[in-house]
């Protein structure tokens, strides 16, 4: 049977019960067992050339984008999992069909058995390693199903959760020790990577990947100090506990191990982080054992020094170690299997496990006791079971391995475990079957039908033929799976009850008979084990997660605290750091520019430019002062452009600054006059240093940027040669803006426009909801002038404005070829129209008022478009430019461009769209209807009604 | 010659022109009670372009002089950003609808955010980098200020405002160096320009303050301020679609600009980005665990995954820039599932956000519970769902570029936030019994989180089928 079938009949039989349960239990249950059985006949057809040594090998394309085949291979060692998986699984489907309840959801249980079952196949089977990894995850997520299968019990839930944390977060753990390996070796597959032992533990990354991979491993085969979950796990139905832990899942983190033994094994690095751990877990988990009264506790904490046990044997690198790993494997299972079925049928009969309670049970319950009598005696290595020969074999092991330069370390370990692992065997014998027989049980027990017993009595009938005759029931198994670890060369070993008196018989010896005089001493070494302070490991675990998660929490709060001011600091910190960063790694060429001789007038600009702008940061709770300082700020700048040859520069930003600053100011009129004081000093001081930095290091860098030539010669050399000749114009800036860059002019005129139609339609929106209301009540906070329009200025502005518009009329006649233009032009006129209405009153103004202000930005747009398109006409593309010359006569000679009719556009548009914006802010005050009443309201048609009245 | 311009730019202009039609039609016409075909005709559009791009040209055309791209990396990127920006918008009509939330121009802002995406990673030069990054986020300022009334929901869009101003003041200060020191702002010309090793010191900080501009717009650690405020404040439609399409577009065009223009200099920024990436897994996975409002879970949970796409890019290779794509379109196809999802939770017909609601979900919805379990699985990037793989496109990225640390970073990251994915798990499954949510879902949820659930689990054998198309984009990206 392929590979592929064997793996994937367990995904596709566990459709099979969940939807076989309507038709009874028993359907569900034989419709599982068939598909496992199914599968274990297709293993065992592979099993005379796996037994030869044969690898199998599968595959068919899977990802190729990230190279990936889907491949299986079967070996020995895969065989010999497979064989454990598949083999028990069917025993468990048995005894689980008599074991549940009808209350049980059986179909359910089924299902997710079968899923459980086809992951570990797949992990035995997988060559790739990411499939390796995808497998591996599955026992994680489907054991989590199946521990928590009792939902009703909190402790399955808990005990659920934390296999699932812990495991699940080994296997992530697990992912980069995996890609690691596959980047060394150069490929994913595992028959490729187990041939790259050299490159592998040469690889500075061999520790790392080490690590990782052992984290996944130790984590899924309950190592101290990951052991904690699995006592924990109990809470599952017996069936559950009985083959994931004995058999299957935590079984998966010592096949990995054995399957990278070749690569990985044989470093200091690996025994003495594998063989430690191991030794650790083996004693921690043999004396807590001892002392846990819940049958399946103690069970499980002997599975974890068993596990400890083979973990070690593995850690220890030596290939008679790695034989005896495999051997104890197989022993581990049938005896561990049978008896959490055995304390599964005493908790089915007697209704409970506590061993306090029990005590016996050897007449009620005689063929329970045999199969526990054996099994028993397995575990605590007692001859001729199959657990004292691969015991024995681990104590000879342990006998020549020194440890740091010790002798005695793993040894003296090793019988202490031995010697606490046969105690608490005896002890499931002594306290649960011998003794008086009871008459408090919660309900009298008696043995079990058959269905129950089967499956455990078939378990240590393997357990009595592997030790009577071990070369021949198990010896093939064996060597195929050692094979499959160490390689082709195996060293000697026999797998026989009588080595002669060795040192590892003397250990034997002592450790059976320490088991029996603790197991005497019991209460004793109780009562002083209950002394001792234990720290719980489900206790530190949830007091570690929910610290983690407290501290989590409040750490993130903290960062993010919605304030906006912190957001933007640490923004800035950060690129600061960064842009230092590169700073310091860059390399930068000597300045090629000599810095300019500063004179008088340009530094006390300077000074001006720096007072003023600290006085902003330091004085702008004060809004109206801000503005002022501000408007120091412009003027300045502006002062600077022309003292830098940049007129046309200077008259933009002068030209701005004033409107701006008028918008602002009317702006401010709805405003109150301080800003409250809302951050702490220390905040303040904060933020102070980091702009100072901020600040410092912008300004170094424009420095530096400054005193070296650019990289490539500056656009500015083709404008100036070029402006004359293709654009009609001297004036640089201007021919750029109307025509060179007049695209760009046309797009930013559009949105002048829409802007301003933008805050008119804002401002609409208020005016018509109670906002305005509020507005026009409010009372301002700062005493008003008594007089809202004086004299001086109304007279003022009056004159002014003819002058005014007259200037911007020239500015824009000039522009083509002399420091001005439509743009500079267009805001002076609008200056001087605002103005008006600052003096006069909105009233006063808009009643004079011609044209829509919406109107003068349309039609400025639509002239500068007219102007554009009219190139079409001459074939040219959109607003190519044209000029000519026009000889007036008792004039001088006039030039005359189309760039100046896109000027005009421009000039109506900036008009519009500053009027407009103007206009908008200034509506709130005003209501329809509303006069001014002042003197200098010199309204012809008023006087007009005065004068008629005077004469009636 | 205009005309072949325009031709390279047709659905962009498409786009656009069909926003601003629709706009005026809408103002002048039905106004919001046109909202809802509005939104399914955009939609309709969107997916017609996106079906235009994915299958119209090959090769690498380009326009306006070399400002806008249209390769295969482009392509690829518009087809994840326009489908799924379709989808998340259909997916959330509804649930604005039901609360009166729903304007008219929630899909024409949506659409004009689109064509400031597709710009985006089509961008051939700073200028249209710079052009593509305003329109998008101008557009997502508005929707995240959606709901006006709310006040959480304005001061996050007001937060993201300010913030984002902040960001493109820093991503123009860049560009202006890296103008002053390459002399050009066309990407083909900055890579002339910057050479491995040859770098100026102008051009390096130029290239820092672009990457800090950018980061702001993948919310990577520490630009990513922003995010969870923006997620839980603005409305759970327009917290999805923050969470999937534009995030494509930052990560395609933060790839278009180190890889095309500074793709000659990887080792001048490899490193900085990788610093993101590992500062956002490992914030990501932290300060997710302690949230118990899901929408600011996602937050956190979506810096994380920028984090790990940033690997991708920090690998500096085409391999890497292959992986960083796939991990997008996964991140997204999972993102559309979680969000289908949260828009259902509700209780007494009020959204509700906090995940202890989720307590014994499983028991009234097996089968929701069960996709959510798969998607959450799959996010925390746990064997054998699709994120899983996304996952380990880009950590193998790292490693083969030599960049070992960064995937055992990675690594480790995804352990401490699988915790947060699987605590949601446990309480779906085995939570306390606590006041009951109902689950209010429309067919199209109910099959989009159906269908997002069955891709993370089927995309196990065949990665969504994008691999290929994600390599041959790379393949264009990367010189």
């Amino acid at each position: 049977m392929s590979l592929f079938l064997i793996a994937a009949l367990p995904f596709l039989g566990a459709v099979f019960p969940a939807l076989l349960i309507r038709a009874g239990r028993n359907a569900a249950a034989s419709s599982a067992g068939f598909t496992t059985l199914l599968a274990f006949i297709g293993l065992m057809l592979h099993a005379p050339a796996v037994l030869r040594g044969e690898v199998i090998q599968a595959s068919v394309d899977w990802l190729p984008g990230l190279g990936l085949n889907a491949n299986f291979f079967l070996d020995g060692l895969g065989f010999l999992f497979a064989t454990l998986i598949l083999g028990i699984g069917l025993l468990i489907i048995i005894y689980a069909r008599f074991y549940l309840t009808r209350e049980d959801p059986m179909g359910q249980f089924y299902s997710y058995l079968l899923l459980f079952q086809g992951a570990m196949v797949g992990i035995v089977l997988s060559d790739n390693i990411l499939m390796l990894l995808v497998f591996w995850e599955l026992t994680s997520l489907s054991s989590f199903l199946l521990i928590g299968y009792w939902k009703h019990l909190p402790e399955g839930r808990q005990g659920a959760r934390m296999a699932l944390a812990v495991t699940g977060s080994g296997g992530l753990a697990m992912i980069g020790g995996m890609l690691i390996l596959g980047n060394i070796a150069g490929s994913y597959d595992l028959t490729v990577i187990l041939q790259h032992k050299e490159a592998i533990q040469a690889s500075p990354l061999y520790l790392p990947a080490l690590i990782l991979i052992l984290l996944g491993a130790f984590t899924k085969s309950a190592q101290f100090p990951f052991h904690f979950w699995l006592p924990h796990a109990m809470a599952a139905p017996t069936p559950v506990s009985a083959y994931l832990h004995s058999a299957t899942m935590v079984k998966a983190g010592l096949f990995l191990m054995a399957r990278m033994w070749p690569v990985l094994a044989g470093t200091p690095e690996w025994f003495y982080i594998v063989a430690t751990t191991g030794l650790v877990t083996m004693v921690l988990g043999a004396v807590i054992a001892l002392f846990k009264d819940d049958l399946k506790a103690l069970l499980a904490f002997s599975t974890v020094s068993h596990l400890g046990l083979i973990t070690m044997l593995l850690g220890f690198g030596t290939k008679i170690a790695a034989v005896a790993a495999v051997f104890h494997i197989i022993n581990h299972a049938t005896f561990k299997a049978a008896l959490f079925m055995s304390a599964g049928i005493v908790d089915h009969e007697a209704h409970t496990r506590d061993i306090k309670r029990l005590g016996g049970l050897r007449h009620l319950m005689p063929i329970t006791f045999t199969i526990v009598i054996i099994a028993s005696l397995s575990m605590a290595g007692i001859p001729p079971l199959n657990g004292f020969l691969s015991k024995e074999m681990m104590l000879e092991e342990a006998y020549h391995t020194t440890w740091l330069g010790s002798h005695w370390v793993i040894p003296g370990l090793a019988v202490l475990a031995a010697v606490f692992s046969a105690a608490y065997s005896f002890r499931y014998i002594a306290h649960v079957f011998l003794g008086p027989k009871r008459d408090d049980y919660p309900t009298t027990p008696h043995d079990p039908p058959a269905g129950l017993w089967l499956a455990p009595a078939f378990l240590v009938l393997l357990v009595i033929f592997i030790g009577l005759n071990s070369n021949g029931v198990a010896g093939p198994l064996v060597s195929a799976a050692a094979n499959a670890v160490i390689g082709d060369d195996l060293p000697y070993y026999s797998l026989k009850l009588w080595h002669g008196v060795t040192p590892a018989l003397y250990m034997s010896a002592i450790a059976v008979i320490g088991g029996l005089l603790f197991l005497s001493q019991h209460k004793r070494l109780e009562a002083f084990w209950n002394a001792l302070p234990r720290p719980e490991a489900k206790v530190i675990f949830e007091a570690l997660v929910n610290g983690l998660v407290r501290a989590a929490r409040a750490g993130s709060d903290a960062l993010h605290n919605g304030a906006i001011s912190r957001y933007a600091a640490i923004m800035i910190v950060f690129t600061t750091g960064l842009t230092y960063a590169a700073f310091r790694t860059g390399t930068l060429a000597a300045p090629t520019r000599s810095v300019q001789e500063a004179g008088v007038l340009p530094v006390i600009g300077w000074i001006c430019l720096v007072v003023a702008t600290l006085a902003v940061v330091m004085k702008h709770r004060n809004r109206l002062l801000a503005l002022v300082l501000i408007g120091v700020v412009g003027l300045v700048v502006s002062l600077s452009f022309n003292y830098l040859s940049a007129p046309d520069l200077a008259l933009t930003q002068i030209s701005v600054e004033v409107v701006t600053i008028v918008l602002m100011l009317l702006a401010l009129n709805f405003m109150p006059k301080d800003t409250p004081v809302e951050t702490p000093l220390g905040k303040r001081l904060r933020d102070i240093t980091i702009s100072i930095f901020a600040g410092l290091g912008s300004g170094g860098l424009i420095y530096a940027l400054m005193t070296r030539d650019f990289a490539a010669a500056p656009i500015s050399e083709y404008h100036l040669a070029n402006s004359y000749k293709g654009g009609g114009g001297t004036n640089v800036v201007n021919v750029i803006l109307v025509d060179f860059r007049g695209f760009d002019t046309f797009g930013e005129i559009i949105v002048l426009g829409i802007a301003a139609l933008v805050i008119f339609a804002l401002t609409e929106a208020i005016l018509g909801s109670r906002v305005r209301a509020r507005l026009l009540n409010r009372k301002p906070d700062m005493p008003r002038a008594g007089d809202a329009h004086p004299l001086m200025m109304v007279v003022a502005t009056r004159v002014m404005m003819p002058l005014a518009l007259m200037v911007a009329a020239f500015i824009f006649f000039r522009g083509h070829n002399l420091p001005g233009g439509g743009f500079i032009a267009g805001l002076i006129a609008a200056i001087a129209v605002i103005m008006q209405y600052m003096a006069s009153g909105f009233a006063w103004a808009s009643e004079r008022q011609r044209f829509f202000f919406h109107g003068i930005i349309g039609s400025g747009v639509l002239i500068a478009a007219a102007t554009g398109m009219g190139a079409w006409f001459n074939g040219l593309p959109f607003l190519t430019s044209a000029f000519g010359y026009i000889d007036w006569p008792l004039l001088e000679e006039f030039e005359w461009a189309t760039a100046a009719l896109f000027d005009l556009g421009v000039f109506l548009a900036v008009v519009g769209a500053v009027m407009l914006a103007l206009e908008s802010l200034a509506r709130f005050a005003w209501q329809p209807g509303m006069e001014t009443e002042h003197a200098m309201d010199i309204n012809p048609a008023r006087d007009d009604v005065a004068e008629d009245e005077k004469e009636a | 010659m205009i005309q072949a311009d325009l031709s390279v730019i047709l659905p962009e202009i498409f786009l656009a022109v069909y926003a601003m039609a629709a706009l005026l039609f809408a103002v002048y016409t039905g106004k919001d009670k046109l909202a809802k075909p509005l939104v399914y005709a955009t939609a309709l559009v969107m997916v017609v372009l996106a079906i235009y791009v994915g299958s119209s040209s090959t090769g690498t055309t380009e326009a306006f002089g070399g400002m806008f791209v249209n390769d295969a990396f482009a392509r690829f990127a518009k087809v994840v950003i326009l489908l799924s920006g379709a989808i998340v918008m259909v997916m959330g009509e509804d649930y604005m609808h039901r609360r009166g939330m729903l304007r008219f121009e929630y899909p024409i802002l949506i659409a004009l955010a689109s064509v400031g995406m597709m710009m985006m990673v089509s961008a051939g030069d700073l200028m249209s980098l710079y052009m593509g990054l305003e329109l998008q986020s101008l557009a997502l300022y508005v929707v995240a200020a959606m709901r006006r009334d709310s006040v959480k929901s304005t001061e996050a869009g007001l937060k993201y405002f300010v913030l984002g101003a902040l960001s493109s003041g820093l991503l123009l200060y860049g560009a202006s160096l890296v103008y002053g020191f390459a002399g050009t702002t066309k990407f083909a010309g900055i890579i002339t320009v910057a050479q491995h090793g040859e770098v100026s010191v102008g051009l390096l900080i130029g290239l820092v303050l672009l990457i800090s501009g950018l980061a702001f717009k993948v919310s990577a650690v520490p630009f990513h301020m922003w995010t969870p405020d923006v997620y839980e404040g603005a409305p759970t439609p327009v917290t999805a679609f923050f969470a999937t399409a534009p995030k494509v577009a930052a990560m395609g065009l933060f790839a278009r600009v180190m890889h095309d223009a500074f793709g000659h200099a990887v080792s001048d920024w490899s490193q900085v980005i990788a610093l993101l990436a590992v500062a956002s897994m490992f914030l990501g996975a932290v300060a997710a665990i302690g949230q118990r409002d899901i929408k600011r879970l996602m937050a956190y949970s979506s810096i994380a995954h920028m984090g790990y796409a940033l690997i991708g890019l920090a690998a500096g290779t085409e391999f890497g820039v292959e992986a960083m794509l796939v991990y997008m379109a996964i991140y997204v196809t999972m993102n559309i599932g979680t969000f289908a999802f949260i828009l259902m939770m509700e209780r007494d017909g009020k959204p509700i956000t906090d995940i202890n609601a989720l307590n014994q979900f499983s028991k009234k919805e097996p089968g929701k519970a069960l996709a959510m379990l798969v998607l959450l699985f799959s996010l925390a990037g746990v064997p054998p769902m699709l994120g899983f793989f996304g996952k380990f496109y880009v950590l193998r990225a790292a490693v083969d570029a030599n960049m070992t640390w960064l995937a055992v970073a990675g690594v480790v990251a995804s352990v401490i936030g699988a915790f947060y994915y699987l605590r949601i798990v446990f309480y779906m499954y085995f939570g306390k019994d606590g006041e009951e949510m109902q689950s209010r879902g429309s067919m199209l949820l109910n099959g989009l989180l159906a269908a997002s659930a069955i891709a993370m689990v089927a995309g196990t054998f065949t990665t969504l089928g994008i691999e290929n198309a994600a390599a041959s984009a790379a393949a264009t990206l990367v010189h």
